[in-house]
């Protein structure tokens, strides 16, 4: 573990697409068993960072270390193998296998030639208990007949059986009710716990006092705060992030 | 708990927990780990459907329907389009088709007839057969996994230039082997009486790759590209490869049945086969593979080969036309599919036929 905790740290990042400019000079540190929130208008630049983060785009300038290590992140796939879980709106399941299969897609357990399914269920079913989802009727039941919040739940649920290093979640209440929005930031406190890192991306501010613990606010493609949560209003969240004032 | 591993102790912990804040949890795990619920729910309607068709020809046939000669004729009859259909159903769950397997049985069975009729060993004939077969797979693979294109496209294109290549080389004459061959007699001739060999090669085809789609990594990466590439994609399941094997498989399935074909008749013209690329789809859809892919079971492929076999020998016993085969297979896929679509809305709410 590198010193203060840093899962990941970026120094000076910006990306250009031709001669607009998405992000400019973004240096961020992102700590184990913490709960950070990038907030930002529309096109702030906030989804092109974590789309950095993630190994989706590549930074014009600036470095990325991970975990101490100075890194590039070719793709997504190799973000994934470093320890970088990130879990999109569409989540990343398939709807007509079970959620033992789902979980461990791509990692499967065999034993021999043949899938330890028994295994795989067990396990799925310790780490799903782990972070709190217990009201499963069925681990061997097939994805689609889970709400939202239960999806979430596997998605995050696989980032820490995995044992990722930090786990970044875009909108991940943005389809789900009051009470289920409730069950993922207990999933998610579960994971912060477990001392992963934790990025959110969300809009709803409201939401956003409630579960983080640092804000993190872009701006025009640039960081114009970054601060913990000390209860700062939600008008207060509003207007640095509708005119870049300080937190 | 002696013997039980780390990973049971701590779920038992786990469920203990649970119980304790009164959560029920004693069926949380299931452990119907052979194959997931809603896929028996569709065998189980399938089959129940194919035992109704049964009890209405043996009633129509005055009992001749359920004569152990029949069950050997249908046995027989079907293995060839059987195995065929397995090879089709795992490319369709993984969310392929494959419209070529008549061409394919057609040209594999017509080279291993002539490289036979010339002279060349059996067991080398029918390796060029099955190299032939995972060829013409291969090419439909790369094809449509380079280009982007369907594959529903690409192999309509294949099934055209493999049948028209084959009436070059043949004319569409029939090639008949007329001395005997131990390899040919082992592919298709007689195991007892009327009971051939190629209803066995079509079990052992059906239980490898039923191992392989259900009890394995690669089955478990199958149905999720069927389901969801993306997903998929995003777990890091080599999805490219995954499809290329599967085109290989469909096409090394369809070139074992043309070869056993040959072993059976002992002679092998161009437009055998011509029928199985949609008849082969229809035992899938029939046996609950979704047209959408990531559904679907070998056993079910089974079972639908089963059914439109019985209809083919029930319409004969029953003195009915045996034109009428084609109309029901018709109706029977309609309804088939309408029976699945509803299971699946029953069973989990949302289309997936």
């Amino acid at each position: 573990m590198s010193e203060d905790n840093v899962v990941l740290r970026t120094e000076k990042i910006s990306k250009r697409f031709g001669s607009l400019v998405a992000l400019e000079d973004v240096s961020l540190d992102l700590r184990g068993g913490e709960i950070t929130a990038l907030i930002g208008d529309n096109g702030a630049g906030k989804s092109t960072f974590v789309k950095i983060i993630s190994g989706v785009y590549r930074p014009s300038e600036g470095h990325i270390y991970f975990e101490g290590r100075k890194v590039v992140l070719r793709s997504a796939a190799e973000a994934r193998r470093l320890g970088i879980e990130t879990v999109h709106q569409d989540l990343g399941l398939v709807n007509s296998m079970s959620i033992a299969r789902n979980f461990f897609l791509g990692l499967e357990v065999s034993n021999g030639p043949f899938l330890d399914i028994r295994r795989m269920e067990s396990e799925t079913f310790r780490m799903l208990s782990e972070i709190g989802l217990v009201n499963i009727r069925n681990i061997g039941q097939d994805v689609s007949r889970l709400s939202g919040g239960e999806r979430q739940a596997i998605s995050i649920g696989r980032a820490l059986a995995f044992q990722k290093r930090m786990l970044i979640l875009d909108e991940p209440t943005s389809a789900l009710s009051v009470k289920e929005t409730e069950k993922v930031f207990e999933y998610i406190r579960a994971a912060k716990q477990k001392g992963l890192a934790i990025v959110v991306v969300m809009h709803n501010l409201a939401q956003v006092r409630a579960i983080a613990d640092r804000f993190v606010v872009f701006w025009h493609g640039k960081k114009t705060a970054d601060t913990y949560n000390k209860g700062q209003s939600e008008a207060e969240l509003s207007e640095a992030v509708l005119y870049g004032t300080p937190l | 708990m002696p013997g039980a591993s780390k990973e049971e102790r701590s779920v038992k912990a786990a469920q203990k927990g649970l119980e304790q804040n009164g959560v029920p949890t004693r069926q949380l795990i299931s452990h119907n780990w052979l194959w997931p619920s809603l896929v028996r729910t569709r065998e189980i309607g399938i089959a129940v459907a194919g035992f109704l068709l049964f009890v209405l020809f043996t009633i129509f046939s005055h009992g001749q329907f359920l004569s152990l000669r029949n069950w050997t004729v249908i046995a027989t009859s079907a293995a060839e389009l059987g195995i065929v259909s397995v090879g089709v159903a795992l490319l369709m769950i993984g969310g392929d088709f494959d419209l070529s397997v008549g061409a394919n049985f057609g040209f594999s069975g017509v080279i291993m007839a002539l490289m036979i009729a010339h002279g060349y060993p059996g067991v080398l004939a029918l390796l060029a057969c099955l190299a032939i077969g995972a060829g013409i797979g291969l090419v439909n693979g790369l094809v449509t996994i380079v280009f982007s294109i369907p594959s529903f496209i690409t192999t309509l294109g294949t099934w055209l230039l493999f049948t028209g290549i084959n009436l070059i080389i043949q004319g569409g004459e029939t090639i008949s082997i007329l001395k005997y061959s131990n390899v040919l007699h082992i592919l298709g001739g007689s195991l007892y009486g009327d009971f051939t060999w190629g209803a066995v090669w079509w079990l052992f085809t059906a239980l490898i790759i039923g191992i392989l789609l259900h009890r394995t990594a690669f089955g478990n990466w199958v149905f999720a590209i069927g389901g969801n590439k993306m997903a998929a994609r995003e777990a890091g399941v080599p999805v490219t490869y995954a499809r290329i094997m599967n085109f290989v498989i469909c096409g090394i399935t369809a070139s074992l049945a043309g070869a056993i074909t040959l072993g059976n008749l002992q002679s092998m013209q161009v437009g055998y086969g011509s029928t199985y690329q949609l008849e082969s789809i229809a035992a899938s859809v029939v046996g609950g593979c979704a047209l959408t892919g990531g559904v679907g079971s070998i056993l079910g492929a089974v079972i639908g080969t089963v059914i439109l076999s019985m209809l083919d020998s029930g319409l004969l016993l029953s003195g009915a036309s045996p034109y009428w085969y084609e109309a029901l297979v018709g109706v029977i896929v309609i309804l088939a599919v309408a029976m699945h679509t509803k299971i699946g809305h029953f069973g989990r709410g949302r289309e997936e036929v």
